[in-house]
């Protein structure tokens, strides 16, 4: 995809929309780091101001001018950099991602279950992100919380939260290896997995044990071979380089269509090299951040 | 300019309507409603025939009104019996186009995968829907108002929603015939989940679960306006739906201007009693029809089509007497 693809999509406001019409928060994020990795400073700055008016009452982030709630977008915000982003806003969106869990890994929803003597749900050991608070942890808000997160290695609440984080994914994970959107199983029936949450659960194991992600990452690679969706084939690559996979020869099949501002946006950070990487990974080495 | 304006105040409006439908809804007397069963015993072009009877039955009046129609597109399983047959769709959108509509939308919000237009290629709406996209609206990404929601059946105080469905004339829920394994069955109503923006609420849209799936199937019910309900039932799913159960041939399409009546009578051919779906019998305290007796029939009768549909043994209790 072309710069310039991405650049005509900003709107007046400084926010890019996810395909036409009013901004919303994750396809801004998403550009503003592509206009990072590309030094377009003045678009960045723009799409930043834009994005520093969305947090919330709460210091989490808003999708959209319009919508009361803070949600997952908050981890899209904590990954623009600090120096970036202005280190005041950007430390109470980590505080934020920091403080919220899944409903179902939340005191009061375990204080009921203790209460009404039921048996302990297996996948609530581990505390991971929902879409929006009062609801339950999923792998896509998960993933991209533990990619902010992983950022913060000074703040040790940040560490650990990552770390359950992961955890969490693990136990998530389907039994072909890889993963949907967060249910391994539906009533008794081992469910699906998905191309693009593969992908992006990768991303953010990056540094787990290699043994232990093997078949996830061969799973990965077939995936890659196969797919024409734009938003799977940019995770899976985002994921198969964090896990040490080489790439560098990888280009996308001609025939798949970049529609949407997100998936045009990670395929030029991509294609940006290390310092596109750097600024989702954390780490130009591209091979594990821990 | 101009139509922007418009626009925002017919949103304005439709939110309106919903508090004060939403505010003197329960309880009444049921109403009377007319549902159509029609015979369509494949997915071929008969069906745009098939669609035009079905619409001459239930005299719908869109002429010069902009309808959205909302499929239910679920997952990437193009000969599954998962989403509503694109070939549906397509009669649908002929047919509403000859009563004269202004303008057909087709609008979706999976639940489950993010990437609307890559499901909608792989689901063949693109091979079969000439112009799918610039038809379509990924209600997931709309633009959104919040709407109250002043006398909930759920513990939710109000819901964003968007424009494409708020702004229409007529919503056409046109869904699939299958059970359920979290409500039962997954029909008209239930459909109305897809209206509901991934984009604010996440994939799934989780928020609704913790609120009660019965409970927020019936305030989106309540929400919307003038509603038209027509169900794929030329093949639907059975066992452990709405994605892993095995396809069911019925045979038919059922419609009608009344989603709970649509609804209460695809249950009564899936031999599943009505009266045991909680957001049926939640929205039928507005006096929505519900009992046989309040619905009348044309076209086929249900003891004519009716085909038992395999039910996970949680939901077994759910079986129609007699069936």
């Amino acid at each position: 995809m072309s710069f310039d693809a991405l650049a005509d999509k900003q709107n007046a406001d400084g926010g890019w929309p996810y395909r036409r019409g009013s901004s919303w928060t994750e396809p801004t994020a998403y550009a503003a780091l592509a206009m990072l990795a590309a030094g377009e400073k003045a678009r960045a700055r723009k799409a930043i101001a834009w994005l520093r008016g969305l947090e919330g009452a709460d210091g989490g982030w808003r999708p959209r001018p319009g919508v009361e709630d803070s949600t997952w977008v908050t981890a899209l915000v904590a990954l623009v950099p600090r120096e970036e982003f202005g280190a005041a806003a950007h430390d109470r969106a980590v505080g934020w991602l920091v403080d919220v869990t899944g409903a179902e890994s939340g005191a009061v929803v375990r204080l009921r279950s203790w209460l009404l003597g039921e048996a302990p749900n297996p996948d609530a050991r581990f505390a991971g992100w929902p879409w929006m608070e009062g609801s339950a942890a999923w792998v896509e808000p998960t993933a991209l919380a533990i990619l902010a997160l992983e950022r913060e290695p000074e703040r040790r609440n940040a560490r650990l939260r990552a770390a359950e984080g992961r955890r969490f994914l693990m136990n998530r994970r389907c039994s072909s290896g890889g993963w949907n959107h967060g249910s391994t199983h539906a009533v008794g029936y081992a469910t699906k997995e998905y191309p693009e949450s593969t992908g992006r659960a990768l991303a953010a194991l990056a540094g787990e044990p290699k043994a232990a992600l093997e078949r996830s990452i061969g799973l990965a690679r077939g995936f890659l071979d196969e797919s024409r969706s734009a938003d799977a084939i940019n995770w899976l690559r985002l994921g198969l380089t964090a896990q040490g996979a080489p790439l560098e020869r990888y280009r996308p099949p001609e025939e798949v269509v970049y529609r949407m501002v997100p998936e045009i946006a990670l395929d030029l950070l991509l294609s940006a090299g290390p310092a596109g990487y750097s600024l989702l990974l954390g780490n130009p080495a591209a091979g594990g951040r821990r | 300019m101009t139509h922007a304006v418009t626009r925002r105040k017919w949103i304005a409006g439709a939110a309106g309507a919903a508090t004060m439908a939403a505010g003197c809804a329960r309880p009444s007397a049921p109403r009377a409603a007319s549902v159509s069963i029609v015979r369509a015993p494949a997915y071929d072009q008969t069906l745009y025939d098939t669609v035009r009877r079905v619409l001459a039955l239930q005299r719908l009046e869109v002429s010069g009104r902009h309808v959205v129609i909302k499929p239910n597109l679920v997952e990437y399983e193009p000969e599954s019996a998962i989403n509503t047959s694109p070939l549906v769709v397509h009669a649908a959108l002929e047919g509403f186009r000859a009563l004269g509509a202004a303008s057909v939308r087709i609008a979706e919000g999976p639940g489950h995968r993010r990437n609307t237009l890559d499901l909608a290629e792989a689901a063949g709406y693109f091979r079969l829907v000439p112009h799918f996209e610039d038809l379509f609206v990924d209600l997931n990404l709309d633009d959104v108002s919040a709407v109250p929601l002043p006398r909930p059946f759920s513990r939710l105080k109000r819901l964003y929603l968007p424009h494409t469905v708020l702004g229409a004339d007529l919503v056409v829920s046109l869904a699939k015939m299958k059970t359920h394994h979290w409500v039962g069955a997954t029909l008209s109503m239930k459909n109305l989940f897809g209206t509901v923006p991934g984009g604010v609420y996440g994939w799934p849209k989780n928020v609704l679960h913790w609120a009660g799936i019965d409970e927020s199937v019936a305030d989106l019910h309540s929400v919307y306006g003038r509603q038209f309900a027509m169900v794929d039932g030329v093949v639907g799913m059975e066992g452990n739906g709405p994605i892993q159960g095995k396809a069911r041939p019925v045979g038919v399409l059922v419609a009608g201007r009344d989603p709970v009546a649509v609804d209460a009578t695809c249950c009564r051919i899936m031999r599943i009693d009505p009266l045991r779906l909680g957001y049926l019998r939640m929205a039928a305290e507005s006096g929505a029809p519900l009992a046989e007796a309040h619905i009348r029939q044309t076209g086929e009768n249900i003891a004519a089509v009716a085909t038992q549909f395999e039910l996970v043994p949680e939901f077994r209790a759910l079986r129609l007497e007699g069936g």
